[in-house]
């Protein structure tokens, strides 16, 4: 703080907050995203406009499965099991002769997995014994690896009740009787795209970040130490900027999901409005130590984007839950707001949850906003370096 | 060409000295990468573990606590509730404290003995969450079907063709090979992204491009000059992540480290392409900054790596070969996992030097068009008044004004 000789200059200042000086930080705050109709369009519209780019990747297509084959045998037999695969839609089946054809294509990543059917395969199911057809798969992305697995074992499995149709199979001793509760079928998206809003706001929020890196690199936080405008009414004009501006374009983003993708929403309105306002809170609190830290703009970019773009995006439940029981994973995910939003976001939308239901992430969120805005007060210094 | 690489330089070292002088911003660019490396890579690529499961036994035999016994004994699930109604186990589920319900009906354990009868087990699974749903019903699955192998009946499930299952480069099946160089793409392509994307938007805000305008400095000279530095330090943040993934996680590197080192240059190139692009129609760094954001996350989208390329639909596959990271990974993973060489990744090789040399060249016609970040618009503007005027002077064009009843701008005569 400036020192002041002047006892006359304290009633310009008086008490820790003036709702005066306040509105007229946060003036200047909205002026300068509304004055450029470039940064408007990015802090109300790229959240929704990320949104619909992102999850159109998640609208399921179908994968077919390249399938190096090397038949050793040679027989009606092994045609035929050939020929069953080719006419299934989930595999496309090439023809290769040894073992060196298969690595070289499997290296090339020309297909995902090699099959090898043995000589003798025929002679041995016509004997009544079990033939084996061995599987070469790319163990790199063991996504494909499982999918081509789990695709091929059901493959093999009908071709054999197909020749066995003449003796008697016993049902399985176990059936499992799936059920997938809140969506009726396998709906991917909605559960990605509900899952994606805490993403897809972090654009907005490291805004706020940068809008105070950059009155630190301009000198223009040199002017504001000479007006009365304390640390705490600069600083909640920033942050109330910044997060009413986000909290409207919760509406484009909201209206993306529901018409676009047709997610149910199934929560109440006011609660998710009211969860998003705290969310964006603990954000641009956190956004505003980030600011605080640095003094450079180039800086809180690197910074934030290390923060908010990877972390946020892997670490917060979107597509891997949560090990509870790893306590160093857990502790960094649930210190980091996107985390327990997206949990939010996935119990307002598709489960329909209440407030009662919710109250442990809405707290979670409560006290991150609490603790990224005092530690954001604590860090912040008005005054000339 | 002697005073060209002459300011070429000198701008590099301006460029080089200036990002040494903010301790700070080296210390994240530097560091930052393998930090991050280190974080994610330590918590991610584990797979689906440890799901909670709650447990509705209405059997209470001997064979439905073996069941529950053996969920528990599999790493992806963790029985942490029993209860005694499936709306009980519905009410933790909508509370978020189970992930699964797993109900065994009355008579499971009676039916489990009789050969011609099937004993059924309901898994309820979180739909809310795709990747719980299918990790759960997978893992149970499993479960059920090495019961029914191991004891009652051995003949049910082995049928008459049997597959053996090998599986190449990785043969534990372990997802942190996969997540760790996606990783290490990932890193890279933001640093290089982000400190391109600040150069020019930088000098523009503090008002220093102004001064570089002044000077002798020509265009290719400034494109050149930024894109020097951005380069060095991308290219030092990908050998020293390189480092860590073989010699801390133990990624094996079976192919050639030069032959990789070679390839990210154009990776790292494209990104810089990118930044440039974005720092000249950005009008100050938070533009830019939101631009990166914007597109990082796309070409995360579009990597593969969520998704795998061929899962998305197949619009988004056509536009996901624009995405650099993907082919990057690509690349990275065929060398460092499968040990691939030049012969088998030409095709995503070209791919990425075509994407940087695309790329490239849009960021220096955006140049030349001007510093200007509305110089875009400026141009079309005169493009599209030079294009009426053309079209108010030709015989089709003259004869519809004068149709309507008025005279083209041009003509008018001063009052």
């Amino acid at each position: 703080m400036i020192p002041v000789d002047d006892p006359s200059l304290l009633r310009y200042n008086p008490g820790l907050m003036s709702i005066k000086r306040l509105a007229s930080i946060l003036k200047k705050e909205y002026r300068h995203i509304f004055r450029e109709p470039r940064t408007l369009w990015m802090v109300f519209l790229s959240p929704a406009f990320v949104l619909i780019a992102l999850s159109m990747v998640f609208t399921s297509g179908t994968n077919r499965i390249e399938l190096a084959l090397w038949d050793q045998d040679r027989t009606a037999l092994s045609r035929q099991f050939i020929s069953t695969l080719s006419s299934d839609a989930d595999f496309s089946v090439r023809r290769a002769s040894g073992y060196e054809e298969i690595e070289s294509r499997l290296v090339g990543r020309h297909v995902d997995a090699g099959m090898v059917i043995p000589p003798g395969f025929a002679d041995t199911i016509r004997s009544g014994d079990t033939a084996s057809i061995q599987v070469i798969l790319d163990g790199v992305d063991t996504f494909i690896a499982g999918q081509a697995s789990s695709s091929l074992l059901g493959h093999a499995a009908d071709f054999g009740a197909q020749l066995s149709r003449q003796y008697l199979v016993p049902p399985p001793p176990i059936q499992i009787k799936p059920q997938s509760a809140y969506l009726p079928e396998a709906a991917d998206q909605d559960s990605m795209v509900s899952g994606l809003i805490p993403i897809v706001f972090s654009l907005p929020v490291i805004a706020a970040a940068l809008a105070l890196a950059r009155e630190r690199e301009k000198g223009t936080l040199e002017t504001l130490v000479a007006t009365p405008v304390r640390g705490l009414e600069y600083l909640g004009g920033k942050m109330i900027a910044y997060v009413t501006a986000s909290l409207i374009g919760l509406l484009p983003v909201w209206l993306t999901a529901s018409l676009l993708f047709g997610v149910p929403f199934r929560g109440s309105p006011i609660l998710l409005v009211v969860l998003t306002a705290d969310f964006l809170m603990a954000s641009v609190g956190l956004a505003i130590v980030i600011g605080n830290l640095v003094h450079s703009q180039q800086a809180a970019t690197v910074l934030s984007l290390f923060i908010f773009f990877v972390p946020a995006f892997f670490l917060s439940g979107v597509t891997d839950p949560i090990d509870t029981t790893d306590l160093v994973s857990t502790f960094v995910s649930y210190v980091m707001p996107s985390t327990h939003f997206v949990t939010i976001c996935r119990a307002l939308f598709l489960k329909g949850a209440s407030l009662l239901e919710l109250w442990r992430p809405a707290l979670m969120l409560l006290g991150l906003s609490t603790l990224w805005t005092i530690l954001g007060a604590l860090t912040f210094r008005k005054r000339i370096a | 060409m002697i005073n060209h690489l002459y300011r070429m330089c000198g701008l590099a070292i301006k460029e080089l000295q200036q990002l040494s002088r903010d301790r700070l911003l080296l210390a994240f660019l530097l560091l930052g990468p393998l930090v991050e490396l280190l974080l994610m890579g330590s918590l991610t690529g584990g797979g689906v573990t440890n799901l909670p499961l709650a447990v509705v036994d209405q059997d209470r035999t001997r064979s439905s606590r073996q069941l529950v016994a053996k969920l528990n004994r599999t790493d992806e699930l963790r029985v942490t509730m029993y209860g005694d109604s499936v709306e009980q186990a519905r009410s933790w589920m909508q509370n978020g404290d189970v992930a699964a319900i797993a109900v065994v009906p009355p008579g499971y354990g009676i039916a489990l003995m009789e050969p011609t009868r099937s004993a059924e087990v309901q898994i309820i699974a979180d739909g809310s969450h795709h990747v719980i749903s299918t990790v759960a019903l997978g893992t149970a699955e499993d479960v059920a079907a090495k019961i029914g192998s191991a004891e009652s009946r051995p003949a049910a499930s082995t049928g008459p063709i049997d597959l053996r299952f090998v599986a190449r480069f990785n043969a534990a099946m372990e997802d942190q090979p996969h997540a760790i160089t996606a990783m290490l793409g990932i890193i890279v392509f933001q640093v290089a992204l982000v400190v391109a994307a600040q150069s020019i938007a930088r000098e523009r805000e503090m008002g220093t491009l102004e001064q570089l305008r002044v000077t002798p400095l020509g265009r290719l000279d400034l494109m050149i000059g930024k894109t020097l530095p951005t380069l060095i330090i991308g290219m030092i943040d990908f050998l020293m992540m390189m480092g860590l993934t073989v010699i801390w996680f133990d990624i094996p590197m079976r192919g050639s480290l030069a032959l990789l080192t070679v390839l990210t240059i154009p990776f790292v190139l494209a990104q810089i392409g990118w930044g440039t692009l974005i720092s000249l129609i950005s009008r100050t760094q938070q533009q830019a900054m939101l631009f990166v954001f914007a597109l990082a996350m796309l070409e995360v989208a579009f990597s593969g790596f969520l998704v795998p390329a061929g899962n998305m639909p197949a619009v988004m596959q056509v536009v996901s070969y624009i995405s650099s990271v993907q082919h990057y990974l690509v690349i990275v993973r065929g060398i460092m996992l499968r040990g691939a060489g030049l012969d088998l990744l030409w095709l995503p090789g070209t791919a990425m030097v075509g994407i940087a040399v695309a790329v490239m060249t849009l960021a220096w016609l955006r140049l030349r068009l001007g510093l200007d970040p509305n110089s875009l618009r400026q141009r079309l503007a005169t493009t599209w008044r030079h294009l009426k005027d053309c079209w108010h002077g030709s015989p089709c064009g003259r004869q519809r004004r004068a149709r309507r009843g008025k005279q083209p701008e041009w003509q008018h005569e001063p009052a």
